[in-house]
């Protein structure tokens, strides 16, 4: 009887430990990353661990960065009579990707503005708003002026710089494919020639888990 | 009653069933339950935070906090645009031993798709047309991989406001106009009015509602949701603009044929029943054997080993879950309508009547908006 109750005890002990040991992993489970990730610090030009399909900071980047070369290669722009000014018009996205669409002009023109300053100009018309009501705070005199505010110093453009967004998708069971084809014109603001035209085409597919198709 | 002290084992089972009782049931997963307190998608689960990101989304659209609407949104659809490759929570709902609901919910096509047309409207909203465009363009397309190709990105809606959204933005937008006449059932859509300048999105009804079906509950199912209102009229400057439903969302949900995850399920479901089975076959053989033979003969072992066989089977058998992911959009509309207007710039009211099944008011509402000269005027309208 000893002995059997020993038997007893020792299994009792071993049965306890182990479904102690099943019962906190199973509280353990289903938690990924209970600590967190931390953060990753990744240059704007390189895929991230945290992608889709859809238009990202890595195609940003490598648009607007060929759009700016681009831009400054035109002979309307290196050949000028005095600085080129040019304005920003919205550029027209057709994808199916809701976008920030601004970001693409703002990038290319910070990148021509510090790259080559003096090649080109822009003209904040985005801004009009303000610059007019500090004009006219100056016409009556209620802010000082450094020169005659009634005389309009408001520059023209020269060029417009405008682009479009278009985009195919093929979404099968095998996966959504999604292409997406960025075109920028630099338009003559006289004549309305598109003195230059860039594109850059990027295609990526992706393939959802099982459990969400 | 027994005076018999408890034994070691006895204590012990005690002890792990109060650790069982507590420790881990914290959240039961399914969020309906757990809706007694409010919950905000930042404090749920990580697997039903998108799922409280829609739900908030809708209570915030109808309660006319569209800034609060589109940060769930925003919130949600970046968790859906994300799902591509190897995901660990899609991977252990795919596994035996666990249910689908462990997967992060992202919901089902037609769940995915309003939250794209919530965001679409809200886009609008602000002054984005073509961002609207871009996201009824992939609501349609959340919708055509369908395993029924006959019901594939049929949104009629969805095509129309494309289409007119194309207008809007100079472009041509009758193929969309033509996709979205063909997806009609009932009433057919009116052609787009370039000058309208106020755009009424109208929502009525109840959404569906999911449920499981199968031995093993493996099957998702739809069940429509109950609702008088059928249709909505608006009258506003003098007009009156019929709002019939294009769309209907129980339709949408129940219409699209098999998912590729009800194949894994079936497969789970038809493990659990062979396993269950092959328990049942060797036990009753094991129980046989070792009960008509001499004792501590070959027989009597093999008895006991198919015993042994048979009750590990039934213990696989019990611990698959092939139970289907009933976790629900449920503040979702039964029924998704469009309507127009040009307006002059300045202050207008509109009354809305949302009519049952004969064409008579269920309920009215009202709806005061401001008309901006040059852009157009988004108004949200729900019988809710």
């Amino acid at each position: 009887m000893p002995h059997m109750k020993s038997n007893l005890h020792t299994w009792s002990v071993s049965l306890s430990l182990t479904l102690a040991a099943g019962l906190l992993a199973g509280c353990a489970s289903g938690v990924q990353n209970p600590r967190g990730v931390s953060v990753t610090e990744m240059r704007p030009d390189e895929r991230g661990f945290v992608a889709g399909t859809g238009v990202e900071s890595q195609d940003l980047v490598r648009v607007a960065d060929k759009m700016a070369r681009g831009i400054l290669g035109v002979p309307q722009v290196t050949r000028a009579q005095g600085t080129p000014r040019v304005v920003l018009d919205p550029v027209v996205n057709e994808t199916r990707f809701p976008i920030n669409k601004d970001i693409f002009l703002t990038r290319i023109r910070a990148q021509l503005n510090s790259q080559a300053s003096g090649k080109v100009i822009f003209l904040a018309r985005d801004r009009m708003t303000a610059l007019e009501r500090e004009r006219d705070l100056k016409r009556s005199g209620q802010v000082t002026s450094g020169s005659d505010p009634n005389v309009v110093e408001f520059k023209g453009a020269d060029f417009f710089l405008t682009g479009k967004l278009s985009s195919l998708t093929t979404r099968t069971s095998k996966g959504v494919s999604d292409y997406v084809l960025y075109t920028f014109q630099l338009i003559d603001a006289r004549t309305s020639d598109i003195v230059w035209e860039g594109f850059e085409e990027i295609k990526k597919q992706g393939l959802e888990d099982a459990v969400y198709r | 009653m027994s005076n018999v002290p408890p034994t070691p084992l006895a204590k012990w089972l005690a002890v792990a069933s109060l650790v069982l009782s507590t420790g881990c049931a914290t959240y039961t997963g399914d969020p309906a339950a757990n809706s007694a307190s409010p919950t905000t998608a930042p404090t749920a689960p990580r697997r039903d935070q998108v799922l409280w990101s829609y739900r908030n989304a809708a209570l915030a659209m109808r309660a006319g906090r569209f800034d609060q609407a589109k940060t769930e949104l925003e919130e949600a659809l970046s968790r859906l645009g994300g799902i591509y490759g190897p995901d660990k929570a899609a991977a252990s709902a795919r596994s035996l031993f666990n249910e689908e609901a462990k997967k992060n919910f992202i919901g089902e096509p037609y769940e995915r798709v309003m939250a794209y047309y919530y965001r679409a409207i809200l886009y609008w909203m602000d002054g984005e047309p073509d961002n609207a465009r871009a996201c009824f363009r992939t609501g349609q397309l959340l919708d055509s991989d369908a395993e029924n190709k006959t019901y594939a990105g049929d949104y009629a809606l969805l095509d129309y406001l494309d289409g007119f959204a194309c207008v809007k933005l100079a472009a041509d937008g009758s193929d969309a106009f033509a996709r979205a006449q063909s997806h009609t059932r009932s009433t057919p859509l009116p052609p787009y009015s370039p000058r309208a300048n106020v755009l009424f999105f109208v929502e009525f009804g109840n959404g569906p509602l999911k449920y499981a079906a199968g031995q093993y509950r493996e099957q998702l199912r739809f069940r429509e949701g109950n609702s008088s209102v059928k249709s909505a009229v608006i009258r506003v400057g003098g007009q009156t603009l019929p709002a019939p439903a294009y769309d209907d969302l129980y339709f949408q949900a129940s219409t699209r044929g098999g998912r590729v995850m009800d194949h894994i399920l079936a497969g789970k479901a038809q493990f659990k029943a062979g396993a269950n089975s092959i328990g049942d076959v060797a036990i009753i053989s094991g129980a046989v054997l070792a009960s008509h033979q001499k004792r501590r003969s070959n027989a009597d072992e093999i008895g006991a080993g198919l015993l042994l066989f048979g009750l590990a089977s039934k213990l696989v058998s019990a611990a698959t879950t092939p139970t289907a992911d009933t976790r629900c959009w449920e503040n979702l509309p039964g029924h998704l309508s469009f309507t127009a207007a040009e307006l002059l710039p300045g202050q207008h009211t509109a009354t809305i009547e949302f009519l049952n099944a004969v064409g008579a008011p269920h309920r009215v509402k009202t709806a005061t908006f401001i008309v901006q000269p040059g852009r157009d005027t988004v108004v949200f309208l729900s019988d809710r």
